[in-house]
């Protein structure tokens, strides 16, 4: 059973500037990483430049990213950057603690920028010791109706940074497997395998058993050829990836009533496990007040790292460490006390995220 | 030395002449619970789901009640999707012409429901002695001009009882607010759903006492129009592009923009003789 197990540590030392390996021309890495611990923005032509920076380091990775426990595993974020550096107080600080984050790191709440800023950097900074699956808020489509873009705007006065960013998100990986037993997404992986059968030409079709009836494919390598240099698309393996639910009342695929997307079952999961030789599914995308959730006999994780959701809903949050032998422990936490100091900011941005603060509406009619 | 300060307490309440105005706000519901009220009302529960808020307004004197709480709203969400109400989000045809094929494997389908949570709750209101409760009485109207006085507000406070992301494709809201005057008290319970490129809708009950009257009036208003009509009226109405990215987000900058399409006005006395 999960437990607290709540170990305060203080910020990192500031390496001396001489030994900064960042290759970039003027800027100083392990500077705007301390300027982003203390919440700081950092200049547009910064940002600019550290993405372009770690735009050609993400082309290089794979669609399936290896890694090797122990490592920690952070679902969404949302914008809470008083929580994400609550969970470096609690996890430890990178690169001490290798970190796996889930996606979902901006809108909703009031600090995308800060948030994404500071991932970014670290990923820069210490790329075999962080890495970033995209979300499916790392879109352009959804990040405009959810807060980023507005953030952004109000922040710096123009979209500029927003297209640095979006530019960004579409090398984000799509997935990340723990020493070949933990598949990491941040919806689920299954929908892909009906959905690839789609995207595949007819000719390729015909070498299917039975084409166009089952979901029979079920290997990570089928994920491996998809190209994900893109914007998130409605439908097809990479919106699957991002977007689809567990059902642990179905066994199956099932149709949305929305008449688009489904959900995945148990056998869905237990296929996908045994075919692949894995032990376990480990996703974010769905928030749970307990901060997490398993299913399907332990075979799958949900795993939500926003406490206090949008400040409002009161739930916990979580993150996962997996440890060298495979075992998993959610490490539980509540909403950083910093968030306090902000809260009638987020009182008056609660039903307006992003947007300029104001004063509460008293005099409703 | 001074004692450490009381915890904030979940449950507020204020009484104002023969009223009593209670809000209750506590987290989202648990998984225990939401398995079980999806197991009573038979559909998915919204994810954002305050399954123990409460706003309610009791008349002292003859136990007359209306409450708003999120179980019953959600119990009058179309559960079968059978009264012609479904909703579709604005690339589902895009979507099933790719998986025409495909999706042929996947025999089972979610029970159809009206997934946007659009809810037709007016709040839940329990008779006072004597059997008074809500009467339609289209002549009564809110006294609009008497609210927008500046008076001061004794207790006011903002309840939420549901709250999706549609899987992004929108909003879908029900809150619940409540402003007390020394003279008056005014609860609006909004329902507001946006779906992205498809409409806009809000449904608002509005409920009005008059403390020294001791009357009590109901209105329900529906409104809502095209996505793209709410659109192109926002900018009519002189809004940039990035502003009416902001001004969709907001029920209170677009509810004014959609055509109503019900009203309704209930009101009951509860004075006694």
């Amino acid at each position: 059973m999960p437990r607290l197990r709540y170990r305060p540590r203080p910020l990192p030392d500031i390496p001396p500037k001489q030994l900064t390996k960042a290759n970039l021309a003027s800027v100083d890495l392990d500077e705007c990483i301390a300027r982003l611990y203390k919440k700081e923005l950092l200049a547009e032509s910064v940002i600019e430049a550290i993405c372009a920076k770690t735009k050609e380091l993400l082309m290089r990775e794979s669609n399936v990213v290896h890694v090797q426990a122990p490592i920690t595993v952070v679902g969404d974020i949302h914008g809470q950057f008083y929580d994400l550096i609550e969970i470096f107080r609690i996890g430890g600080w990178c690169p001490d603690t290798n970190y796996l984050f889930l996606g979902d790191y901006v809108d909703r709440g009031m600090f995308s920028i800060e948030t994404i800023s500071l991932l970014v950097c670290l990923k820069l900074r210490y790329p075999d010791r962080i890495h970033l699956i995209r979300g499916n808020h790392e879109s352009r489509g959804v990040t405009q109706s959810y807060g980023f873009y507005t953030e952004c705007v109000r922040k710096y006065n123009s979209a500029n940074i927003w297209h640095h960013f979006t530019d960004l998100f579409d090398y984000l990986t799509l997935s990340v497997v723990i020493d070949n037993r933990i598949f990491c997404v941040h919806g689920g992986p299954f929908s892909l395998v009906i959905s690839f059968v789609a995207s595949l030409s007819p000719s390729a079709n015909s070498y299917l058993p039975n084409p166009g009836l089952s979901p029979s494919i079920h290997s990570i390598d089928q994920i491996k050829v998809i190209d994900r240099y893109r914007e998130i698309p409605h439908e097809g393996p990479m919106a699957d990836l991002v977007w689809s639910d567990p059902d642990p009342e179905r066994d199956e695929f099932s149709l949305s009533p929305r008449g688009a997307g489904y959900t995945f079952g148990a056998q869905v999961v237990k296929k996908f496990l045994s075919v692949n030789n894995m032990e376990h599914i480990l996703r974010a995308h769905q928030l749970c007040q307990e901060g997490y959730q398993t299913l399907f006999d332990d075979q799958l994780s949900t795993v939500w790292s926003a406490p206090n959701y949008c400040y409002r809903c009161g739930n916990m949050a979580s993150v996962l460490e997996v440890d060298t032998d495979g075992s998993r422990f959610f490490n539980i936490f509540a909403a950083a006390p910093e968030n306090d100091q902000v809260k009638d900011m987020q009182m008056a941005d609660k039903m307006n995220p992003g947007g300029e603060p104001g004063a509460l509406p008293d005099y409703f009619l | 030395m001074h004692p450490p300060p009381p915890p904030p307490s979940s449950t507020r309440t204020h009484t104002q002449s023969t009223f009593r105005i209670l809000t209750t706000k506590l987290p989202i519901l648990k998984s225990d619970p939401i398995d079980a009220l999806h197991a009573r009302l038979g559909i998915p529960i919204p994810e954002m789901i305050f399954g123990d808020n409460l706003l309610s307004l009791t008349h002292l004197p003859t136990n007359w009640s209306l409450s708003f709480s999120a179980e019953p709203a959600l119990d009058l969400v179309d559960k079968t999707g059978s009264n012609g109400s479904m909703l579709r989000v604005a690339y589902a045809n895009e979507w099933s012409a790719t998986r025409e094929k495909t999706s042929s494997g996947i025999k089972e389908v979610v029970k159809p429901f009206d997934w946007s949570y659009s809810t037709t709750y007016k709040g839940t209101e329990v008779k006072g002695k004597g059997g008074k409760c809500f009467e339609k009485n289209e002549r009564e109207e809110i006294p609009l001009e008497l609210l927008k006085r500046r008076d001061p507000i004794l207790f006011h406070d903002e309840v939420v009882l549901y709250e999706s992301e549609l899987d992004d494709n929108g909003i879908s809201a029900l809150t619940v607010k409540v402003r007390v005057m020394e003279q008056r008290m005014l609860v609006l319970c909004r329902f507001f759903l946006r779906l992205d490129n498809v409409l806009v809708r809000v449904r608002d009950t509005r409920v009005y006492v008059d403390f020294e009257e001791e009357k009590v009036v109901r209105e329900w208003m529906s409104r809502e129009d095209k996505f793209e009509n709410v659109k192109k009226n926002l900018y009519m109405s002189g809004l940039m592009p990035d502003a009416i990215t902001v001004a969709l987000r907001d029920s209170n900058q677009v509810a004014n923009l959609l055509p109503v399409v019900e009203h309704e006005v209930e009101s009951v006395s509860l004075k006694s003789g």
